[in-house]
């Protein structure tokens, strides 16, 4: 693994400088770090359903959802304290992604897609209905004035996501997932476990996103139905995921560094136009460069040809 | 008394229901595209009525054909020199770059027409009549005919034309079709045309009963998966069916259990019939 | 790997001071007013009348002398986002306006379900913010310092309705409530079960609605089957149009029907044409109200440059949200200062009359204002019952639908 070690490095240099700053740096880049730390969590822990295992699922924004819920209810109902409420909502979104995952993991394709973005939206609809979550008026958490904590619970849980990626890209239960992903029934026939590993792989998704989104819930102090069970939210983790490169530890990361910065800059520059803007990147990024940005640099395939040959591959 | 009114109001509905999830049911089947934009679609029809009646003062039942013209011009475009150049990557590719068609095309239409409310109210727009205490209005009993006439002129198509053959065969076989010298490109973009074409005729209905905005579409698009599914994802009988079903179903829960559970109850229908009959109620096993 | 390592740190290291590239800072003698307003999406509508009347008022101001502080006068300057109606996006321009763009004050969203998280953002910063776009007593019951604003707590909404329902003859004596599950609609909902115990009046029909519905048709026929005197329907703009046009379609004729918002909007009376006669509607505000102050001399003056400069007329929203930028300037100049405490205290203790009427907050940082029932007849607004008295003439009970044709 010796062409890896730039890459940690890199990683290593980074991390140490985001450890050290925060307190030197400005309110507005804090919080604009914190919700990249946000966004790339959330990529990497759909990496590990959508990109190691195959299964994109298009409904993780549910796992989300019942983490900010989770720990918001926790929170200001039973008046927990933070540690306690966000630890339950990580385990809420990891046992509620179990469950769900035990019948919907046996659909294939579209179908679990479908099925997925299902599960995302009647749990939205349940949670309007409940009494417990505010209904549509929503939760308002106690108010926090400092963003350090938040900055760093981000970053710990980016490490986690992006830790737990790299563990699976060399472990046995890893390649079990991939070759679930190359072919099912292969897998099957060599003895793996394929609705046991699904399951843990989904369920160790939905945790981790239960975890950005106990964390969010605290730090953004509102949340509502509407607001943490974006399908937006899935496709942003999605398309980050793919644009960095799916199925690869650092692809996530990077798509997610990337994007969100354009998706800054264009919020405040040409605010009407920045969703358009969005829209465009999701179909230039499916057309030009579906195997992602890691896949690109790895292979040094940057040239329009290196472009082009998706088209021979994936047109009609 | 009142659960006639809510039964009829249920079906009314539910044929409009049915003729949307018609296109996606075809694309769907026929070439393995779950098309995200298809809420977009309905919205552009619904623009296009409401654009003709009140530029022009079209009538929207006669401006229907116009508008299914232009749809389907516009979905063979997207398809042809668009979509059909991934259709032939993982599935999850083609439902991502449909996502971002959708929110280009209602960016698009909020910039140009505006997130302002718009309605198409022609004269009859409420007039009603009653039988035996059931209210009808008149639109809901002519929008409900427009779809049953739709969807049989389009089952016409599918079943006896040579270009319905031509698309039953890519579908099912796309080897052997290329083998016999069908044009699939072409064949793929018509259907799609023709997905868009009905999701058009949707709109165009679905705008004389409700308001018209940009992101009308979403919830549509989520609709039209539920009744697909319901029905039985590529047989067409079972979007209307499954059109009625949902109709029937949410009219009941709205009445009976309050009007805050008709989401939640075809969401969950949703999951469930996927986990339990994924072919849905009229599809084919396996 | 080392080119495509340094390329790759390039185009991160870009990208990052991209991103990272907009802000701002307030020039010398300006004072900056921030908000993050819904300019698209579902509270569109609504959020114009606010970008409106902020920028006719801002403008009105600095045409005036500006704003005076320690003798000297500052340029009152807005600075506006589109929140898309999406409350998170809301919180996260709220936050960037006050900790990077550095604005001096604020002034609100519009929704209370928007204005309840923006309010926690000013109050963690402790900016003070002026708002006049949401109406729902939670955004003040909260204990919050920082937040004021000017519409009537929502929980009233309804009773001057209520008590003129009951004063009516023949009096009105069932009624059925629907209300959307949102902030503000749930608050009205709350307040008006009060008022209907208060009058005595039957509540027959009781229910919560999503606020994204468009079909009202499964409601409609249950409200028929129960025949209700009186409907209240609290809700958006969006929800009303439907439920009239569907109420139409359905038959049902109620003797007396109101909305929470609507009717005061001339777009809505234009976009229901013949459909809007005899709907009533709840505005704490009229055009030809006998209220005035500095800058805008009358409620009719305010009306005559806001229908000029916009081309349409001006409702509670608008004169709502002109209120808002008045009286941040009397504040800063009661206060002698832009510092945020000093701000909140002018503002506390604030009491001028001004085009919108009297601008004094309650200590929870919500006005006290009465609601006028106003009633749709020939395209326009006539008031019907205020302060507790009848001051108008109702159409009652409101013509069935065949007889209207």
């Amino acid at each position: 693994m010796a062409g890896d070690r730039i890459p940690i490095a890199l990683g290593a240099a980074a991390l140490l400088i985001l450890v050290a700053t925060p307190g030197l740096l400005s309110p507005f880049l804090v919080q604009f770090l914190i919700n990249l730390f946000m966004l790339a969590a959330l990529a990497e822990s759909w990496n590990i359903i959508g990109g190691f295992t195959g299964y994109a699922s298009f409904g993780n924004v549910a796992f989300f959802g019942v983490g900010a819920y989770a720990t918001g209810v926790l929170l200001t109902t039973a008046e927990l304290p933070f540690a306690l409420a966000l630890a339950a909502g990580g385990i809420a979104a990891a046992v509620f992604a179990a469950l769900v995952g035990m019948p919907i993991l046996r659909l294939k394709g579209h179908y679990f897609a479908i099925a997925t973005l299902g599960v995302a939206e009647t749990t939205r609809e349940i949670v309007y209905n409940l009494r417990i979550t505010g209904g549509g008026t929503g939760l308002t958490m106690p108010i926090s004035r400092s963003p350090l904590p938040f900055y760093y619970l981000m970053l710990s849980i980016l490490l986690a996501t992006t830790l737990v990626n790299w563990w699976l890209s060399s472990s046995r239960f890893g390649y079990g997932l991939i070759a679930i992903r190359e072919d099912e029934d292969a897998a099957a026939a060599m003895g793996i476990n394929t609705p046991l590993y699904k399951t843990i792989a989904f369920s160790v998704s939905g945790g981790l996103a239960g975890l950005v989104g106990g964390v969010f819930a605290y730090w953004i102090t509102f949340i509502d139905p509407e607001g943490v069970f974006k399908v937006s939210t899935t496709i942003q983790m999605i398309i980050m995921a793919v644009f960095g490169g799916a199925g690869t530890v650092a692809g996530p990361l990077l798509g997610a560094l990337v994007l969100s910065s354009v998706s800054e800059f264009l919020s405040t520059q040409l605010v009407s136009l920045a969703e358009l803007v969005n829209g465009l990147i999701v179909i230039l990024v499916v057309l030009f460069m579906p195997r992602g940005l890691a896949e690109m640099i790895r292979k040094r395939q940057f040239s329009l040809r290196d472009f082009a040959r998706n088209f021979r591959e994936y047109r009609v | 008394m009142l659960l006639t009114q809510v039964l009829v109001n249920g079906i009314l509905l539910g044929g409009l229901y049915g003729i949307m999830a018609l296109g996606m049911s075809l694309i769907w089947g026929v070439m393995n595209i779950v098309n995200v934009a298809h809420g977009a679609l309905i919205m552009l029809g619904a623009y296009l009525t409401f654009w003709t009646f009140t530029l022009w003062g079209w009538d929207p039942f006669l401006s229907l054909p116009v508008t299914i013209g232009v749809l389907f011009v516009y979905g063979y475009v997207l398809q042809r020199f668009l979509l059909n150049l991934i259709v032939r990557a993982q599935l999850f590719l083609t439902l991502l770059i449909t996502f971002g068609v959708e929110v280009v095309m209602v960016n698009l239409a909020r910039i140009a027409w505006s997130s302002d409310l718009r309605q198409v109210s022609p004269d009859y727009a409420a007039a009603n009549f009653s039988v035996r205490g059931i209210t009808v209005p008149y639109v809901r009993l002519w929008v409900f005919c427009a779809t049953m006439v739709l969807s049989v002129l389009f089952l016409l198509v599918l079943e006896k034309t040579r270009l319905g053959l031509a698309i039953r065969a890519t579908s099912e076989e796309l080897r052997a079709a290329r083998l016999t010298g069908i044009p699939v490109a072409h064949v793929y973009a018509v259907t799609f045309g023709l997905g868009a074409a009905l999701a058009g005729a949707a709109g165009g209905l679905w705008g004389m009963l409700f308001p018209i905005t940009p992101v009308m579409g979403g919830a549509l698009t989520l609709k039209s998966f539920v009744v697909a599914v319901l029905g039985g994802l590529g047989t067409m009988m079972g979007a209307i069916v499954g059109g009625l079903v949902l109709g029937i179903a949410e009219s009941f829960t709205a009445t009976y259990l309050g009007p805050t559970y008709p989401n939640a109850i075809s969401f969950g229908l949703l999951v469930l019939i996927l986990i339990f009959r994924p072919t849905g109620l009229l599809g084919r096993r396996g | 790997m080392r080119n495509s390592a340094r390329r790759f740190l390039i185009l991160a290291g870009a990208t990052v001071a991209i991103g990272v590239m907009a802000t701002t800072a307030p020039a010398a003698d300006e004072i900056v007013v921030g908000s993050a307003i819904s300019q698209s999406g579902k509270y569109a509508r609504e959020g114009k009348f606010y970008v409106d009347a902020y920028t006719l008022t801002a403008d009105a101001i600095n045409k005036a002398g500006g704003v005076k502080v320690g003798g000297k006068s500052y340029k009152l300057a807005l600075k506006l986002y589109d929140d898309q109606s999406d409350p998170n996006l809301a919180v996260r321009l709220f936050t960037k306006l006050v900790t990077s763009d550095k604005v001096n004050v604020l002034l609100g969203p519009y929704s209370s379900g928007i204005t309840i998280p923006a309010s926690t953002v000013a109050e963690k910063y402790e900016i003070p913010m002026v708002q006049g776009g949401g109406a729902s007593g939670k955004i003040f019951d909260r204990g919050y310092k920082y937040i004021f604003g000017t519409l009537p707590k929502a929980e009233f909404y309804f009773q001057a309705a209520v008590e003129a329902a009951a004063k009516m003859s023949p009096p009105v004596r069932t009624a059925a409530l629907l209300y959307s599950n949102e902030a503000f609609d749930r608050s009205v909902a709350d307040g008006t079960r009060q008022w209907l115990k208060d009058q005595k009046i039957d509540k027959i029909y009781d229910e919560e609605y999503q606020p994204a519905t468009q079909d009202f048709t499964s409601i409609l026929a249950v409200i028929r089957s129960k025949s209700p005197d009186l409907i209240l329907v609290a809700g958006h703009e969006e929800n009303a149009l439907n439920f009239i046009r569907q109420s139409q379609a359905a038959d049902v004729n109620p003797r007396m029907a109101v909305f929470t918002v609507g009717p005061p909007t001339g777009d809505f009376r234009k976009t229901l044409g013949k459909a809007a006669e005899y709907v009533y509607g709840i505005t704490p505000w009229l055009p030809d109200m006998d209220v005035g102050g500095e800058i805008f001399k009358t409620a009719r003056d305010f009306d005559r440059q806001f229908q000029e400069r916009f081309g349409y007329q001006a409702d509670y929203h608008v004169a709502s949200g002109a209120a808002d930028v008045l009286a941040l300037k009397f504040a800063i100049e009661k206060a002698n200062s832009v510092e945020a405490k000093k701000v909140r205290d002018a503002l506390a203790a604030l009491d001028v009359e001004t085009l919108y009427g009297r601008i004094k907050f309650e200590p929870t940082g919500q006005i006290a204002m009465g609601q006028v029932l106003v009633q749709i007849q020939e395209g326009k607004l006539v008031p019907i019952y205020a302060s507790g008295k009848m001051i108008g003439k109702p159409v009652y009970p409101t013509p069935s639908w065949s007889q209207r044709r």
